[in-house]
């Protein structure tokens, strides 16, 4: 494959486009032209399609949009172009069996198929989310770590620094991201599962300084930092910054690209062509070990609405059937915590996704826009979701997910906020409030009986 | 030319709008002035509805944020051609406000500024897009040179929210509080923020937002804020 420093290069020395240009002429036309090409459409009735051919026309779609366009440094005002032959070159080149996490927690990312037997890999945790305090953070991630389905995590991120807001670029984000690694890791352990991955690096970081400063502080070789290329198809200095440093000390990256339904990638169709091409752009740019995308809607900022669903499904088997590079999908519900909706809409976007050759990452919960609106119980259920639809054929996924979408699809604008983790969770115990717990147990089984699934452990929540 | 000429090209730019013809935009209105049209028709009823049902397009799910930028491009270009006519006629273009606009320090994110900037436009706002990146100074220094209205200021992650707070602080700073509707939007900001940072609106959506400060707007023409 070719070399990091030709990516560099190349951002340095490629093509001169303006931004504007490279949106408006490049790569709106070009992705629009491409989706009639190959005949890439969008059917609302379908959200979990059973068709291989539709899928491998989504990647060939993607690939060429990819090599049209190539991708955009914003700082350069130039693209890095690639050609054919090594395109095909890094798609040829498989690295061979993935793996995160040390001890018993050690295990290969599996790359699955659509319809799959293999379990997916399940990465728990905040999304990201925002929370108010170190205890609560800490609270969290003991309590992901309590799942034995859980195979990584995703850690919160912290808001305050000693009771100042954390600024970005400042000081205070630098210390937040050391403080978010070193109380991640401790509460790792208090868990007695030390060597469990963090795969989302430091969520408090946002700039490359702060990446940097907290991947000396708790993140190693079995852990993976997520790095992420910008709205769509661009990868700025500050990104390929975190990519030198992080290749430099060994550690593995999840390539993250949330391709934006209704922004300059368009519709669906151009969407799921779109987010298929960034696979291409996080073997080649990214370096990523794992693709870990969430195609999100526009007004309602979730990757729960029946469009994004559908791009979601496509674009796991366009990408599982014809690259080496695996998905780790992230998923946005609108409702918040300890709400039946939230539940909904996890076991929704959770079988897209794994029906379709996908692994999970879950979850932002009240679309990760409220401090402390998040619980460790959704994405609890999501890996109960992931486990339950495992070999599930597409016809079948595609009735489910459809009933569950009729839950709550007409509520997606207007999602009930829910509970605050402090409200609904005790911080010390992990004990849950009895009404959550009756959500909970009421939501799982009418998973069971209205539903059909076949959970295959006994919840801890119950 | 005649009236029905003239109504005819109008049809021509609001259907272009329509269909997402935006590259002849702009030589239908010079074609439009070149045969004598009212600058003022093909603005109010040319343009502007052209503009605002592309709007209404994208509100429907029906066309994308592209076809809001292109539109938003075209209504420039288009202005460009028609400005120096009003002005001579002793007329003025008929702004419903003027709004200072940009992503704040530290962040990146333009998209939902973008949607935002396009729907002002297209509600008759004179819109000055500072970009990303601005920081807190340069909103109130944009305010004051271009004497806007409103300043609007978009931040996406909990860590640039902060910078929100700054530009109330730079306002205070210069006693130019009181002289600027400040709305702020974007990824996890929140009406409670918003109260907490004495910002004076919170647009949750781009329609929320433009309503916000249309009624703003029709506020101070009653001689009130809103």
């Amino acid at each position: 494959m070719i070399a990091f420093r030709d990516i560099v290069a190349r951002a340095l020395n490629g093509p001169i486009i303006s931004e504007r240009d490279f949106e408006l002429k490049l790569f709106v036309p070009t992705v629009r032209r491409i989706a009639k090409e190959y005949g890439v459409e969008y059917d609302p009735e379908i959200l979990v399609p059973a068709d291989d051919d539709q899928a491998d026309q989504v990647w060939q779609a993607g690939l060429e949009f990819f090599l049209e366009v190539g991708v955009y440094c914003p700082d350069t005002e130039r693209r890095i172009t690639f050609t054919r032959d090594e395109v095909m070159c890094a798609l040829d080149q498989d690295p061979g069996p993935i793996m995160f996490g040390s001890g018993v927690d050690r295990k290969v990312f599996p790359r699955r198929k659509p319809e799959d037997n293999t379990p997916p890999w399940c990465s728990l945790g905040a999304g990201g989310c925002a929370v108010s305090g170190e205890a609560i953070l800490m609270s969290l991630v003991r309590e992901y770590a309590r799942n034995p389905s859980c195979n990584s995590i995703t850690t919160p991120s912290l808001t305050r620094v000693d009771g100042q807001l954390i600024v970005a670029g400042s000081p205070l984000e630098v210390e937040g991201a050391i403080r978010n690694m070193v109380l991640a890791r401790e509460a790792l352990r208090q868990a007695r599962r030390p060597g469990l991955p963090i795969v989302n690096g430091v969520a408090t970081a946002v700039h490359a300084a702060s990446h940097i400063a907290g991947l000396g502080y708790g993140i190693g070789s079995t852990d993976a930092m997520e790095i992420g290329a910008h709205h769509e198809m661009k990868v700025n200095f500050d990104s390929l910054n975190k990519v030198t440093y992080t290749l430099s000390r060994g550690v593995q990256i999840w390539a993250e690209n949330g391709v934006i339904l209704g922004g300059i990638a368009g519709g669906p169709a151009t969407t799921a062509i779109v987010t298929a091409a960034y696979n291409l752009l996080d073997i080649l740019v990214l370096r990523g070990s794992i693709q870990h995308p969430f195609p999100i809607h526009f007004n309602l900022r979730t990757t729960t609405s029946r469009d994004t669903l559908w791009v979601r499904s496509v674009s796991n088997q366009a990408i599982s059937r014809n690259s080496w590079l695996p998905v780790a999908n992230l998923g946005y519900v609108g409702a918040g915590p300890a709400t039946k909706m939230a539940l909904y809409e996890t076991a929704a976007w959770i079988t897209a996704s794994v029906v379709s050759g996908g692994s999970i990452e879950a979850e932002g919960i009240a679309k990760n826009a409220h401090i402390d609106f998040t619980s460790p119980v959704e994405p609890y259920f999501a890996a109960e979701i992931a486990h339950a639809v495992t070999g599930m054929d597409r016809q079948e996924a595609n009735q489910l997910v459809k009933a569950l979408l009729e839950e709550y699809e007409q509520h997606l604008d207007d999602p009930p906020l829910g509970v605050r983790v402090q409200d609904c969770i005790d911080l010390e115990s992990g004990e849950i409030s009895s009404d959550f717990r009756k959500i909970y147990r009421c939501t799982r089984q009418e998973m069971i009986d209205k539903f059909g699934l076949d959970f295959k452990y006994p919840s801890m929540y119950l | 030319m005649t009236s029905q000429d003239g109504n005819e090209l109008v049809k021509k730019i609001i259907d272009a709008f329509k269909r997402g013809e935006f590259d002849v935009i702009a030589a239908l209105v010079q074609k439009a002035l070149d045969e004598g049209a009212e600058p003022v028709n093909l603005l109010d009823n040319g343009l502007t509805v052209g503009i605002r049902a592309v709007g209404e397009q994208f509100r429907r799910g029906e066309v994308y944020l592209p076809e809001m930028m292109m539109s938003a491009e075209a209504w420039q270009e288009s202005i460009v051609l028609l400005d120096p006519l009003l002005t001579a006629d002793n007329l003025t273009r008929k702004s419903t406000g003027k709004v200072v606009i940009g992503t704040v320090k530290g962040d990146i994110h333009s998209l939902g500024k973008n949607i935002v900037v396009t729907m002002l436009k297209a509600a008759g706002f004179d819109v000055i897009d500072l970009g990303e990146d601005v920081p807190a100074s340069k909103f109130v220094e944009g305010a004051e040179r271009h004497h806007a209205d409103i300043i609007a200021a978009s931040a996406l992650m909990t860590t640039t929210m902060p910078q929100q707070k700054e530009i109330i602080n730079h306002l205070d700073a210069r006693g130019k509080r009181q002289d600027y509707y400040v709305i702020v939007g974007g990824g996890c900001t929140s009406a409670e923020w918003t109260k907490e940072i004495k910002a004076d609106a919170y647009g949750e959506t781009a329609a929320e937002a433009i309503a916000l400060v249309e009624a703003y707007m029709e506020s101070l023409k009653r001689g009130g804020r809103a």
